[in-house]
């Protein structure tokens, strides 16, 4: 039965979902693209790679049951959700992630975003096709939709005019979801964080804490050596892995020293070491995960975490004295 | 009686500072941040991730490059924390030293450009806020941080060569320096 071949579709860039796999079998040997008349070169790919036969979803309707694949080109209202709540995979040309009000139904297992023909490939030919034994009326009609060909004929070329739609659409639904995502992350780590800091700065500043913390943080800040002495604690060895998480530690030091130069205790020039002194711990927590994402063998975690904890102290000062060289002439009037 | 209402009012005043302070970065910091990040993030998809990781590819050969031009890019293209995600174009040796640069790209370029590390924006913001509290400009502050940032991350990774080379000695460990790609 290698009469279709298997393919694996996986996300573009800034895309969503995937890697799914689409298999082929006697039932569902056909996909419907349903991309407002033009015909996207990822439909031509697909069927070129799988042998399965292509649908112009708004020409031709099919029974669902026989649907292998959806492709879409939905910028977030409805038709990117669709398909997913009938349970089939779903490609959407555009990189739309979980919206719409369907989005509910956009899951990685059954959507994925922004392909082009570069995201699509032949899974290995091992891969055994599944063949569904319940052979039901797939001859009986195959005539009707056998369109594909005018289609192609028609839609190989798309018209001026057609390709400055399918450019500004695609344009738009970038920015629209790089925008969707984004207020996500506003939303779900830096308010939160804001929140927790200007707490911190209303307890500090409206008790009698804010002068205690200027006697420590003035001169421990406000100049050279207590800044080095800063980077040079947070960069021991033994600390720098205690203090990197999230970076939360430096993050709330560096509020409470800018909290100080902004009420004129620090002088602004010391802005600059200071925030490398806060920051000598950098990442200290991270590096085995770190190394992970870089696809790193074992045998080089266990030497990276010593080597960068190493390099991390004996920058730490360095660094420190170089950002306050540099910042000679900032801010001085 | 006047005891509690000094005190109760005291405690009430903590959040109304925490609270005017809040509003004020609603008002100043998120709006602006939010549309710069949307830009950036637009301008990243349109660009593509194919197009990094074959510059990622042929960037690992030189020092500068390695430690320098790539981190920076990959902090800006990808931001925190899929920028490390390019160290697995390296030798296994470079991989730790990679690493330290690019953790640091990712804070230090996060003054110009906060889409690189929304989530720990407050190591850069805590800071800067000071400076903008005084009516300054910050964008100077941010630059050199940045300047320094490119300097010195360079100086670390390169640096990290050295105690890579160190600490794998006394393990007993030998690190390839060639690349053996994966992917």
């Amino acid at each position: 039965m290698a009469k279709w071949n298997s393919i694996q579709v996986t996300k573009g860039s800034g895309g969503y979902g995937g890697p799914l796999t689409i298999t082929p079998t006697e039932q569902k040997h056909k996909f419907i693209y349903v991309t407002g008349g033009n015909r996207p070169a990822i439909v031509d790919r697909i069927a070129e790679l799988t042998g399965m036969e292509a649908v112009d979803g708004f020409k031709t309707a099919i029974p669902e049951e026989e649907i292998a694949l959806a492709i879409v080109d939905c910028g977030g209202t409805l038709r990117c959700g669709l398909y997913p709540k009938k349970n089939i995979k779903t490609i959407n040309v555009l990189p739309t992630g979980k919206s719409g009000p369907l989005a509910n139904f956009i899951t990685p297992e059954l959507y994925v975003s922004n392909v082009g023909v570069n995201q699509i490939q032949l899974l290995d030919g091992d891969t055994p096709v599944a063949v569904e034994p319940e052979v039901t009326s797939t001859t009986e009609s195959e005539g009707k939709y056998d369109t594909s060909k005018s289609i192609t004929a028609q839609m190989r070329k798309p018209s001026f005019i057609a390709r400055i739609g399918i450019g500004a659409g695609r344009i738009i639904a970038t920015f629209n979801s790089a925008a969707k995502e984004l207020v996500q992350t506003m939303l779900n780590t830096v308010i939160p964080f804001m929140a927790f800091v200007a707490l911190l700065i209303g307890i500090i500043q409206g008790s009698g804490l804010g002068n205690l913390f200027a006697k420590i943080m003035a001169p421990l800040a406000g100049n050279i050596f207590g800044l080095i002495l800063i980077g040079f604690v947070c960069s021991l060895p033994f600390l720098s892995p205690i203090l990197g998480p999230g970076g939360v530690i430096a993050q709330v030091v560096g509020t409470l020293i800018g909290l100080e130069i902004g009420r004129g205790h620090i002088a602004p020039q010391f802005a600059l070491p200071a925030l490398f002194a806060i920051n000598t711990q950098n990442a200290c927590d991270f590096i085995p995960v770190g190394l992970g994402l870089e696809e790193a063998d074992s045998e080089t975690i266990e030497v990276g975490v010593v080597s960068v904890l190493y390099s991390r102290f004996f920058n730490g000062v360095p660094r420190v004295l170089v950002a306050w060289l540099a910042s000679f002439g900032l801010y001085s009037r | 009686m006047q005891y509690v209402t000094e005190f109760a009012s005291g405690f009430i005043k903590l959040f109304n500072t925490g609270g005017a302070v809040l509003v004020t970065w609603m008002k100043t910091i998120v709006p602006v941040v939010l549309l710069l990040l949307v830009l950036m993030n637009a301008i990243i998809a349109f660009v593509g991730e194919e197009k990094i990781q074959r510059f990622a590819q042929k960037a690992g050969r030189n020092v500068l490059m390695r430690y320098m031009v790539l981190p920076f890019i990959a902090a800006f293209m990808l931001g925190n924390p899929m920028a490390f995600t390019l160290g697995r174009f390296l030798p296994e040796f470079y991989k730790p030293s990679y690493y330290a640069a690019q953790a640091q790209f990712c804070h230090t370029s996060n003054g110009v450009f906060p889409h690189i590390n929304p989530g720990e924006l407050f190591v850069w913001l805590g800071i800067a806020q000071g400076i903008q509290a005084l009516g300054l400009n910050q964008i100077d502050l941010a630059i050199r941080y940045m300047l320094v940032g490119i300097v010195m991350n360079f100086v670390g990774g390169w640096f990290t060569d050295l105690t890579t080379k160190m600490v794998s000695k006394q393990m007993g460990i030998t690190l390839s320096k060639e690349v053996e790609l994966k992917v």
